[in-house]
């Protein structure tokens, strides 16, 4: 056993009672280092790892010599020996502080009420962080462009490039390097949010937890998130959107499945009827097995087949004026896909009264033809069905497809430009088929579009009509002529 | 806000260093005593910097260098007060390499060396997790 003195460095000396030496005894620096640590176990705990050797940044030295150059822990103690306990001093700066350190010299850094002021003098406050750190709260209002896709997008967000950004993530660093890739790009006024994201918080400054896909979502629509035109908001508003599917035919059959597979939140399937086996020639919702089974009951096991979030609601009924009221509360845009005049008008008084979009599209034999009945709609109304047909055909001159036939796939066709216009309707994208009807000739394999314009004498949808109410609409299809 | 004191021949006998071991960056140790916030330098010492891979940007100071200042204060009576270090072509603020490795409760003295000459001096003390600034006085 051995005395030694063991020297403690200056910052530790709390920790030693205030002593700059302490006399232990042990045949080891590791013994010695133990006994001091009897006595005062935080020093230890300072310098020593659970495991008994030094931490990273502590040199222990026996006289001149570092310890780590001798046996370590184990290098053996003599009576008088000196033992200094030294930090390891190190530092310089990485290749990113240099680069930070040009960045701070190019892009002003603003304080998080700064950043507040700016952005409410009209200035774009832009999240820079992934999707998985903004689920967890980001500044109120901010624009949300994840930094690996930053360039690519941040155009559209702001087309202004005089337009004042303030980038922010979530310490103020890659901001900094996400704010010098923005004024590269043209942007002529890009400030970093210095402290970030937890700065701000810090600052008890506003920020909300955005809504967001999860994981499931983002990889099943992952082709609609790359897409300036649909995106994260877009996807989340289809998937908080209602459509209502009149009939689960022929037509209703394509849309159903390509609307449920784009991720509407909410579909609602209008039918009455059972599925019979000249169905399947073009109603793909259907199966030879479910042969004599409700057409909705149908369509709803093709439908979560193909998307189990889909939230599919049941209708099984023939659309009445005595319960249209009750099965349009809700939703957001109509797609008929209907065979028949009376069902045609009382879907088009229907979406004229509740002032929602009414996607039309019928087809006869080797012909079909789109449209979207909209005539509240705001910024360019459009006509209703009752402008273009104030009456119906009379019956001969209308056939069923069971009298007239039809080629299978062209209801497919025709479902399918509906389900697109119903899309774009609820993305606000794009030129909608308002106004205009699509005519599709499969023989001569030719699409002509016809401009129709608003009747302002419609009985049902001239600015100053009043809801006529609904009417017999057998009665009305059947005296037609 | 703590204060150090560095007499001006020490901080010209700094400047000399940092200059004379432009482009790289040079590293040693201030001694002196501290009482209550307050720092007075009374000497200053270079030590070797063993990271020669990255002597530009890096440095890490060579323990023997360290233990010989230690032995000399304590001959006279006085302490490692801190550490200085330079930065070539930047800033004199501390970097995330020099936060890792830094002890509350010394003063780290950065010199920001281009060329000829020394553009800054400043001092940062640990706090927690993050640097805070000190006063330098002369």
């Amino acid at each position: 056993m051995s005395r030694a003195t063991v020297r403690i460095p200056t910052p530790l000396r709390g920790f030693a009672g205030g002593n700059s030496e302490i006399m232990a005894e042990g045949a080891s620096v590791g013994a010695v280092m133990s006994a001091i640590g009897a006595d005062y176990p935080e020093l230890l705990e300072r310098v020593m790892k659970a495991d008994g050797q030094p931490r990273e940044f502590v040199n222990i030295y026996l006289g001149s010599d570092n310890v780590r150059t001798l046996d370590g822990m184990e290098t053996q103690v003599s009576e008088g020996d000196v033992l200094s306990i030294l930090p390891a001093v190190a530092g310089g700066r990485s290749a990113r502080d240099r680069r930070l350190a040009d960045i701070r010299g190019n892009v002003p850094e603003v304080s998080p009420r700064e950043a507040l002021e700016l952005q409410r003098s009209g200035a774009a406050l832009i999240d820079v962080r992934d999707a998985t750190e903004v689920a967890q709260g980001s500044p109120g209002g901010a624009l949300r462009l994840d930094r690996s896709f930053l360039e690519l997008r941040i155009e559209e967000a702001v087309p202004d490039l005089d337009r004042t950004l303030v980038v922010t993530c979530a310490s103020g660093q890659r901001s900094l390097f996400a704010a010098d890739d923005l004024k590269r790009m043209g942007y002529s006024d890009v400030r970093s949010l210095a402290g970030g994201f937890n700065g701000w918080k810090d600052e008890g400054l506003p920020f909300e937890i955005p809504r967001m896909l999860n994981a499931d979502a983002r990889e099943r629509y992952s082709r609609h998130l790359v897409m300036p035109e649909v995106g994260e908001a877009g996807q989340l508003k289809l998937l908080e959107s209602r459509v209502l599917l009149i009939g689960a035919g022929g037509i209703g059959s394509p849309a159903a499945l390509y609307l449920a597979a784009a991720g509407v939140g909410t579909l609602g399937i209008v039918d009455h009827d059972v599925v019979d086996r000249s169905n399947l020639q073009r109603q793909i919702l259907h199966s030879d097995e479910r042969v004599g089974v409700s057409k909705v009951a149908s369509a709803r096991e093709a439908v979560l087949a193909l998307n189990p979030a889909v939230n599919v609601v049941e209708h099984r009924l023939r659309l009445e004026s005595t319960n249209v009221e009750e099965v349009f509360e809700g939703y957001d845009v109509v797609v008929d896909g209907s065979d028949n005049f009376a069902t045609r008008y009382l879907v088009n008084d229907a979406c004229v009264k509740h002032r929602i979009p009414n996607v039309h599209g019928s087809v006869f034999r080797f012909e079909g033809q789109v449209s979207v009945f909209w005539p509240a709609r705001e910024d360019a109304p459009g006509p209703c069905y009752r402008c273009l047909y104030p009456e119906p055909p009379p019956p001969e001159l209308a056939p069923s497809c069971a009298e007239a036939g039809v080629l299978g796939v062209l209801p497919g066709i025709v479902g399918l430009l509906e389900a697109v216009e119903a899309i774009k309707i609820l993305l606000g994208a794009g030129d909608l088929l308002v106004g205009r009807l699509l005519h599709y000739d499969a023989l001569s394999a030719r699409f002509t579009e016809f401009t129709q314009a608003r009747n302002p004498e419609c009985s049902y949808c001239a600015e100053d009509a009043e809801f006529p109410g609904y009417i017999d609409y057998q009665e009305f299809c059947a005296l037609a002529g | 806000m703590n204060t150090i004191n560095l007499p001006a021949p020490l901080r010209d006998e700094l400047e000399t260093i940092a200059v004379n071991g432009y482009p790289n960056e040079t590293c040693g140790v201030l001694v002196g005593a501290s009482t209550d916030g307050q720092v007075r330098v009374e000497r200053v010492f270079q030590a070797r910097n063993l990271n020669t891979a990255r002597a530009r940007d890096r440095y890490v100071l060579d323990p023997d260098d360290l233990m010989t200042a230690d032995e000399a204060a304590r001959e006279d009576g006085l302490d490692i007060v801190g550490f200085w270090h330079t930065h070539p072509d930047h800033p004199a603020l501390p970097s995330e390499t020099d936060r890792e490795a830094a002890w509350d409760g010394y003063s780290y003295v950065i010199l920001s060396v281009s060329g000829a000459r020394v553009e800054d001096l400043r001092s940062w003390r640990l706090n927690g997790a993050g640097f805070v600034e000190e006063q330098v006085a002369a």
